[in-house]
């Protein structure tokens, strides 16, 4: 499909309260640029991560998602992020598999202080999604009561 | 009694179409079901084998939008959906499927006007086919009728080989052949014909109840609970015998939002086998799984007939065939207690 | 009746009377042709009752969570990895469950029997192993179908069919005719595709499901109090059966069995929609056990897979 030049996808990220949130802090206190196509929500640990969150955010139309957490060794709670690593990976194969773009699901490891790294986290992601289509994987003019009819 | 040869049936389709969204078993979607006639398809003027998916599945949908609701300030404004029903025209329902919407009728016609049910019952055609092929499930003769009973259609069908002799039983049945091309009168060696197809249909249903013995003693066995535990035991609580039954009626309320307070109300499918049904405005008062399967059983063979004197089942044995652990309903019924439980026995 | 049979109804019955387990759960002839259904029960006259024979498809180990006390529970390969998988949940104190394992020779898929027939199972008189095929009569007349051509897919590739966890073995463990690569032809199928077509599969099989949930009632690894498709602050799937929501549902049920599901194939023969669900379930085992080498059941003294990390892990998709 031809990218509309107007096309701005939306994201939508977790980050953990320890690192990333803080990376991502930074990152706006120190005045680096980043494309605004991010809308952040903080969780505890990036171990909190349901794959039912990444989702349900497709679902509700997100073109993509980001989980961020500690980089290895340095989780607050010590081991939230090896499994929220495991949960990504696993979730990410399978819904290739099921038809899912893999540029729809990021995940990064961003520190307190890489506030530089997230900025450019974001800019890679957001140039990775400009690549493939808008998601409409859960479109359909179809309206419930005359697909069942 | 008319006739028409099997290979005049597409014809007399399509110029139905012109009136009615004519609707024929198929398996085309991956299971069997009343699906939307494609005008090529005629597989099931030979082979009418009853479909997985009910046919109730036309008047009471799984999706049905009530109204949509508009936030305005402080009070809502709401705009009921759909209008006019369809109007639908089934083609091939089976004897126990038509016996079964008229049994569900009772309930949506009574106390309470359901107009979203009866509306697409109004607008609606049954065009009955005689079932020729009954599964090794099926026990409709122990319900008071059979699979050529034509008293809940609108017209019925007879398979007498090349040609389908045809009951008008309905005005809008006879109203719907009039002057239709390929029609005939039948002759007195085709009704002959059909005669024998019925009963040889009928012969083929093997599978029995007693119900004079199950109207005795279902009411005797509610408090015993040491009988459902033990019927229960292997019942996953899944909604497959519900859903797929053709007289369950059950359905569930939601409404889907916006951000601003306006939305749509929808009404699905449930099932009393589900350990949260009802759990939306309250409890589930039947919290055991033995008090859910007495339930199903009670409501079928107890409630149903105090209320409308007529038993909800109509021996389509879709709870059996497609249950997933074998969970039959005959068994149980036969297994029903002759006597009440003892005083110390009851729950 | 075979000499496995008449030896698994005298053990059993011997459990019962011994007082070793309060509850048999087994298999009993079913009312259909070529069914069989569970046989639960604490009476030891129930047990000449058990049936073991080709069409023993249910996996039992999902009754082990309600029966309460003992149980003595007859397992074949997928069932027994099952249960160890619970162990490993710590749903189940191995304790409290007398594993009767049983050989297995595979079960066979009446709805492959149907398709290579064109009738349906009651329109079948009779199935039957004969060494290495199966012997299909109808209408007196006999037709050999191999093996392979009407074994489950999961028992094409089950590994291993007979219970390595068991307190109990009986009979000879059968040869059993396995085929991994036609086990998986249709996640062959799948996987030639473009993600868009394997959206558009999915999307169109998801289209016909009612939400009946029996996927979820009859798998052993669903074993959560409230399921996240009932939960309702939030709803996070409508309870209207789109397709959008059958898919995240099924999608989310999978990932969260991830390193549970044994492959019984449970799932997708209690559709009532003829959902191929095992071509996610065989496709996310696949994936676990490339991605950590991890076999759900297959060691009850390993911490589950979700439980569980690794500090050196492949992390290639992270920035």
């Amino acid at each position: 499909m031809t990218q509309d030049a107007e096309y701005e996808p939306r994201i939508l990220g977790f980050l953990c309260r320890w690192c990333s949130y803080a990376g991502a802090d930074l990152a706006g206190t120190s005045r680096k640029k980043y494309p605004a196509n991010i809308r952040i929500i903080k969780i505890p640990c990036s171990g909190r991560i349901d794959p039912l969150l990444i989702v349900r955010a497709l679902r509700v139309g997100f073109d993509g998602v980001l989980v961020s957490g500690c980089h290895p060794g340095d989780c607050h709670y010590q081991t939230g992020n090896y499994r929220a690593r495991r949960r990504m990976s696993i979730t990410k194969k399978f819904l290739e598999y099921m038809g899912v773009e893999p540029e729809r699901l990021q995940a990064s490891w961003v520190s307190a202080s890489e506030g530089g790294k997230f900025a450019e986290v974001v800019t890679e992601i957001t140039s990775d999604l400009k690549q493939i289509s808008p998601n409409r994987l859960f479109s359909d003019e179809r309206d419930g009561t005359k697909a069942a009819q | 009694m008319k006739k028409i040869k099997k290979q005049d049936v597409p014809a007399l389709l399509v110029k139905w179409q012109q009136d009615f969204t004519v609707f024929a078993p198929s398996k085309k979607s991956g299971v069997s079901r009343m699906e939307v006639w494609d005008g090529q398809d005629t597989a099931f003027l030979d082979r009418n084998r009853n479909t997985v998916i009910p046919p109730k599945a036309n008047f009471l949908l799984n999706i049905e939008k009530m109204f949509d609701f508009r936030k305005e300030g402080g009070s809502y404004t709401l705009e009921p959906a759909g209008g006019e029903a369809p109007r639908q025209l089934l083609f091939g329902i089976h004897p126990c499927d038509a016996r079964a919407t008229a049994i569900i009728d009772m309930v949506f016609k009574d106390a309470y006007e359901d107009n979203y049910y009866l509306g697409r019952r109004r607008n609606s055609v049954l065009v009955g086919m005689g079932c020729t092929s009954p599964y090794d499930s099926c026990f409709c003769t122990s319900l008071g009728f059979g699979p050529a009973e034509a008293a809940d259609v609108d017209m019925m069908l007879t398979d007498i080989g090349d040609a389908f002799v045809i009951e008008e039983v309905t005005d809008k049945g006879k109203e719907l052949l009039a002057g239709a091309e390929g029609v005939t009168e039948a002759t007195a060696d085709d009704t002959k014909k059909a005669d024998a197809a019925k009963a040889a249909a009928a012969a083929k249903v093997t599978r029995k109840i007693n119900v004079e013995e199950i109207r005795k003693r279902i009411p005797l066995s509610f408090d015993d609970k040491k009988f459902w535990e033990k019927v229960s035991a292997k019942c996953v609580s899944c909604g497959i015998c519900t859903f797929l039954c053709p007289t369950c009626y059950c359905f569930d309320i939601n409404d889907e939002m916006l951000k601003s307070g306006s939305g749509a109300r929808y009404r699905n499918w449930d099932c009393c086998s589900f350990p949260l049904y009802t759990k939306m405005p309250a409890e589930n008062p039947r919290a055991e799984k033995w008090r859910r399967v007495r339930q199903k059983v009670h409501h079928k063979y107890a409630f149903y007939p105090e209320l409308f004197n007529i038993i909800a089942c109509t021996g389509c044995g879709r709870c059996i065939r497609q249950c997933p652990v074998n969970w039959d309903i005959t068994q149980i019924l036969a297994s029903l207690p002759a006597g009440a439980p003892a005083a110390a026995e009851k729950k | 009746m075979s000499e496995t049979e008449q030896k698994l109804r005298s053990e059993a019955r011997d459990l019962l009377e011994k007082g070793r387990v309060n509850h048999i759960i087994g298999y009993e002839a079913g009312s259909l042709k070529f069914s069989t259904t569970p046989l639960i029960t604490s009476d030891k006259e129930d047990t000449d009752r058990l049936v073991i024979n080709p069409f023993i498809n249910n996996n039992l180990s999902v009754f082990l969570g309600e029966v309460g006390g003992k149980a003595g529970i007859v397992a074949r390969g997928c069932d027994a990895r099952s249960i160890v998988s619970l162990i490993q949940d710590k749903q189940l104190a191995r304790e409290d469950v007398f594993i009767i394992g049983v050989p297995c020779g595979g079960i066979i898929d009446l709805d492959k029997v149907e398709k290579l027939t064109g009738l349906d199972r009651d329109e079948i008189d009779d199935i039957a192993w004969q060494g290495d095929k199966a012997a299909v009569t109808i209408g007196g007349a006999r037709k050999e179908f191999p093996a392979k051509e009407v074994l489950t897919d999961d028992c094409l590739s089950c590994e291993p069919p007979d219970p390595r966890e068991y307190d109990l073995l009986i009979g000879e463990v059968g040869p059993l005719v396995t085929d991994g690569e036609l086990g998986r032809s249709k996640i062959k199928e799948l996987e030639a595709m473009t993600p868009e077509q394997r959206w558009e599969f999915w999307k169109s099989e998801f289209s016909r499901c009612i939400r009946c949930y029996a996927c979820r009632q009859v798998c052993p690894a669903c074993f959560c109090n409230r399921c996240f498709s009932e939960e309702t602050e939030p709803a996070w799937i409508s309870p209207l059966p789109r397709w959008q929501d059958n898919l995240v549902f099924q999608a989310i049920r999978m990932i969260h069995v991830a390193g549970r599901c044994t492959n019984c194939g449970e799932c997708e023969r209690a559709c009532p929609v003829n959902i191929p669900l095992r071509s996610l379930s065989k496709k996310m085992e696949e994936i676990v056990d490339e991605l950590f080498h991890y076999r759900a059941g297959t060691d009850k003294e390993a911490p589950p897979l979700m439980a569980a990390y690794q500090p050196e892990e492949a992390e290639d998709f992270i920035r």
